[in-house]
């Protein structure tokens, strides 16, 4: 292990630009999970019945703690989506890293390892980083949290890279780098994660029935497991739909295409479907609970004022609901960001494909809009089944309070849609430096 | 430069033994049977055109493929049965690898690319870097010790990745086509290097070129042609075969 420190700190010191890239957008996903699950425990760690003078008393009574600890633990789900795409960050570089060095001997089991350390580094200095702004927004706050929340911080700061170490191995585990420079994959087959989520999404709904047909459990809510299953399937079924659809439109198009950009960008599709739907996943997820969310404050806040409450009485419940907005709005946030690093890092990793386009006269406006297509042709329809759920679940609680329906929460995936080639659009300044026929020479 | 004969030096004993190879790759039939022995000290040329399955008999001779049949046996061991951990073992210190180019780790400097066989078996730094350090004067490139592989001249690279294959005293090393990406100079400069430093240190070295001139440096020199290995240059396969075919 010592040697694998050592082998792993000579690498980290010679890295290059899109390493250190990797490594500063982990740390500060680490940092913001650390952010979160720390703001966590400190709720959690609160006892009864009391008097705290922020969120107009929302986190005065357990129950409200309890929603509040679970709202900032759901944030860590786009987190470690966020995470997810730091990781694929200049991997082809570090596949052919790993080759060389088992070139040198090193066995599969010492590049896993050094793969591992690489990633608890940058785990570890985000998650210091984020207790070091952490305690600082305390000693402002003035708060001294109990000893058993210290106890919790501790777990939390060592959590974080002691997780991350075991989960880059396990994301590594059916990769065996070899030395002659090719990654074999072994595993899961296309989409068979989606169909996973799908299996999930079965079974909750399955037991929700069940439970409504004979309800009996104390403390079980068939409605909350209900819109849980209904989250879970259109979520799996919007990112399924992604990858089917990039195959389908891709196949298609290769064949039928009449411009040179949607030839393009057909064939990256034909090739690879579910990158797509790898980028997408979180984003997807996010717009079906975003869709839901909007669609059940509407209709909340109509039955409230139906209901008589004064502005006053309805703070509580409006600081409650415009909380989780903004948790919905950080993780739709996270992960666009996300989306904008997938794809600057599938440019990044066709470099040598996208120069030689260039070199060969294809102008650089059709490898833009290539890209921006990309991006656009397998994302509208899985937007529009991920709105398509978001709706159900707003109209299935609309049907149970009563009330109108507002139609606010339809502008949510087209809304979505725009700031996705927004966030496509940020890597166009890098397509332009890395499409130049110059690069032949490098790469 | 000398003449490679057909027939291996007298004395030496078999270090390793390849029996009756096959390996395809798809539907294409890289090997069909092909047999060879390496002999302790020996430069064996394999030669052979583009296509003939040089590279695959050098990848399942050292380890990196498992061929589909047959069998490599390397001090009473075959490889095909050994696990991972033990042929990344034998990579790391029975034998040394040196492709045309891209094996070196941009990361790293030439000295820690050196020193890194060394340093994945667990040498102090301090020792590992010593060690790499006279093996860059062997091979005349320790001014390049602090130099990254993008720093430095193809010539200078396949020295360098000359001497992380010699720095663990391998008893084999295999080089593919290693001076394939340099100009004459360069070539003749690097394959000196190596044969050189190869005989002093009683290295066998299986050399795969389509370069007859480079083929002249081996003591030995065996053809392949359509993934089977025939005693003589691949140039008289070529010509014979051609007489038949004619």
């Amino acid at each position: 292990m010592k040697a694998d420190i050592r082998i792993a700190w000579i690498l980290a010191r010679g890295s290059d630009r899109r390493e250190w890239w990797r490594f500063s957008l982990t740390l500060l996903g680490a940092l913001l999970a650390t952010g979160f699950a720390l703001a966590a425990a400190t709720i959690a760690a609160v006892r009864g019945q009391v008097s705290i003078p922020y969120a107009h008393g929302l986190l005065d009574r357990p129950g409200e703690r309890a929603g509040v600890v679970l709202t900032l633990v759901l944030l860590l789900v786009p987190v470690l989506g966020f995470l997810g795409q730091c990781a694929r960050i200049g991997a082809v570089h570090r596949h052919r890293r790993m080759a060389g060095m088992r070139l040198a001997g090193a066995s599969p089991a010492q590049v896993r390892r050094l793969a591992a350390v690489e990633s608890a580094f940058a785990c570890l200095a985000g998650s210091s980083a984020g207790f070091a702004a952490f305690a600082v927004l305390l000693a402002v706050a003035g708060h001294t949290p109990p000893p058993v929340a210290w106890a919790a911080f501790v777990a939390v700061v060592l959590a974080v890279p002691v997780v991350a170490a075991p989960v880059s191995v396990f994301a590594l585990r059916h990769v065996v780098a070899s030395p002659l420079d090719h990654v074999r994959r072994t595993g899961p087959d296309r989409g068979r994660r989606a169909a996973l989520g799908v299996v999930l999404a079965a079974a909750l709904i399955a037991v929700a029935g069940l439970l409504l047909l004979f309800p009996g459990g104390k403390g079980v809510t068939p409605f909350a497991l209900l819109v849980l299953g209904l989250v879970l399937l259109t979520g799996a079924g919007a990112i399924w739909a992604a990858g089917a659809f990039a195959a389908f439109v891709g196949r298609r198009l290769t064949l039928h295409a009449k411009s040179p950009a949607v030839l393009i960008a057909a064939s990256r599709l034909a090739h690879d479907p579910w990158a797509a739907a790898r980028t997408h996943a979180a984003l997807l997820l996010v717009t079906v609970v975003g869709v839901g969310f909007l669609g059940v404050r509407g209709v909340l806040l109509s039955a409230l004022g139906a209901n008589g409450y004064r502005p006053v009485d309805l703070a509580f419940y409006t600081t409650g609901i415009d909380l989780a907005g903004a948790a919905v709005l950080v993780a739709l946030t996270i992960s666009l960001c996300g989306l904008a690093v997938g794809t600057a890092e599938s440019l990044a990793t066709r470099r040598r494909g996208l120069a030689a386009q260039a070199a060969a006269g294809v102008p650089h406006r059709v490898l833009a809009r290539a890209a921006l297509l990309e991006t656009a042709l397998p994302l509208a329809p899985a937007l529009l089944l991920a709105g398509a759920g978001g709706t159900v679940v707003y109209l299935a609680y609309a049907t149970v309070v009563g009330g109108p329906v507002p139609l606010l929460p339809l502008v949510v995936p087209v809304a979505v849609y725009a700031a996705c080639l927004l966030a496509a659009a940020t890597s166009l300044p890098l397509l332009r430096r890395v499409a130049h026929p110059a690069e032949l020479r490098f790469t | 430069m000398n003449t490679p004969t057909e027939q291996p030096l007298s004395g030496a004993g078999v270090l390793i033994s390849a029996r009756g190879l096959r390996k395809s790759y798809g539907r294409t039939e890289a090997l069909r049977g092909a047999s060879l022995d390496l002999h302790e000290g020996e430069i064996l040329a394999v030669t052979g055109t583009s296509g003939s399955g040089k590279s695959t008999l050098l990848h399942c001779l050292s380890g990196i493929v498992r061929p589909d049949e047959g069998a490599v046996t390397y001090g009473g061991e075959e490889l095909g049965l050994l696990p991972e951990q033990r042929l990344s073992e034998l990579r790391r210190r029975d034998f040394g690898v040196v492709f045309q180019f891209g094996q070196l780790i941009p990361e790293l400097t030439a000295l820690d690319n050196v020193a890194l066989p060394l340093l994945l078996a667990g040498a102090r730094r301090g020792h590992a870097h010593r060690t790499a350090g006279e093996w860059l004067e062997r091979f005349g490139v320790r001014g390049q010790a602090d130099l990254r592989p993008g720093g430095m001249s193809g010539g200078q690279s396949q020295r360098v990745a000359l001497a992380r294959a010699l720095v663990t005293g391998p008893r084999a090393v295999f080089a593919d086509e290693p001076t394939g990406a340099l100009d004459t100079l360069a070539g003749e400069q690097v394959m000196t290097a190596l044969v050189h430093t190869a005989r002093e240190a009683g290295t066998a070295v299986l050399l795969i070129t389509h370069d007859a001139q480079i083929a002249a440096y081996a003591d030995r020199e065996v053809g392949l042609r359509d993934g089977v290995v025939h005693s003589g240059p691949a140039a008289v396969l070529g010509q014979e075969a051609a007489r038949r075919e004619g």
